[in-house]
């Protein structure tokens, strides 16, 4: 899928001022404030199904995966992924189809 | 239940008891149904606190885009649990006596996955599972019954990860 949106963290585009030549973060900028995934914790899903989806629907390394499922689960959410509000709007639901309870938002809210 | 292993032709393969066969058609079918009765209800968002959990707002704090959302997709992501719910079905064959082996490829799999969630998500609504570590009603045989269910169809999930995670051709036998 597009590992490259979805392996841009927050930290690393969110503030939108950097000019870069990398066209992920050109588009960020040219679309003003970027929106979020968020996949919040649930006491139902298995932890390693939670990483399972992380590598093979967003393409994360194994590492990334496991960090991320385990930032839910400690921390109780985990921002997956960032780009546009439809692109945002498509993992959710593909979250919702694997049974993970995923919202979106915009960036900055 | 022989758990899953990954077969020489990337097929992933376990065996059942026929008690197993039986009460995974069971709940595959009753997840289905519940899906399908949403869908033939119309547009509302259902009270079912399962059906607010296998179809979740995506907007926390908007509940106009939240509504907007389900809309939009709520109708064909209930038909695409419904329908991964008739490949699990279809998989485990007809009902039988004796011990079965379940042959699953990839697209199967994936539905199997699925649907072993959405029934775990309905079953801990039933039973309570609200925050980690929760076990859930305790109060007579019939929740204790639901509540190792809801366990034993972890396991099956469990079972299939781990065969995922298996070199084709080159995967130990789980006892």
């Amino acid at each position: 899928m597009t590992s490259g949106w979805a392996s841009t963290t927050l930290e690393e585009t969110g503030t939108g001022e950097r000019t870069s030549e990398r066209v992920e973060t050109d588009e960020t900028i040219q679309l003003g404030s970027p929106w979020v995934t968020i996949v919040w914790n649930d006491p139902v899903n298995l932890m390693s199904y939670v990483s399972y989806v992380f590598r093979t629907y967003f393409g994360f390394p194994e590492a990334e995966a496991e960090r991320l499922m385990l930032q839910v689960h400690n921390d109780g959410r985990a921002v997956v992924a960032i780009g546009t509000r439809e692109e945002m709007e498509r993992h959710v639901e593909a979250m919702h189809d694997y049974g993970l309870w995923a919202t979106l938002t915009k960036a900055d809210a | 239940m022989r758990g899953f292993i990954r077969e020489s032709d990337g097929h992933l393969s376990a065996v059942f008891e026929p008690e197993e066969i039986s009460l995974l058609s069971h709940l595959a079918r009753e997840a289905g149904e519940l899906v399908e009765e949403w869908r033939s209800g119309g547009e509302t968002p259902a009270d079912d606190p399962a059906m607010l959990r296998l179809l979740p707002d995506a907007y926390r704090d908007d509940a106009d885009a939240a509504a907007e959302f389900r809309r939009f997709t709520a109708d064909g992501l209930a038909e695409r649990k419904a329908a991964n719910a008739r490949t699990v079905v279809a998989s485990l064959g007809a009902e039988t006596t004796a011990k079965t082996t379940v042959r699953l490829d990839e697209p199967t799999v994936q539905s199997w996955l699925r649907v072993l969630t959405d029934i775990r998500l309905v079953l801990a609504t039933r039973l309570g599972i609200e925050h980690d570590g929760d076990t859930g009603y305790t109060d007579s045989d019939a929740a204790i019954l639901l509540g190792d269910i809801y366990d034993w169809l972890g396991s099956v999930q469990a079972s299939i990860l781990d065969a995922l995670a298996e070199e084709p051709g080159h995967s130990a036998f789980h006892a």
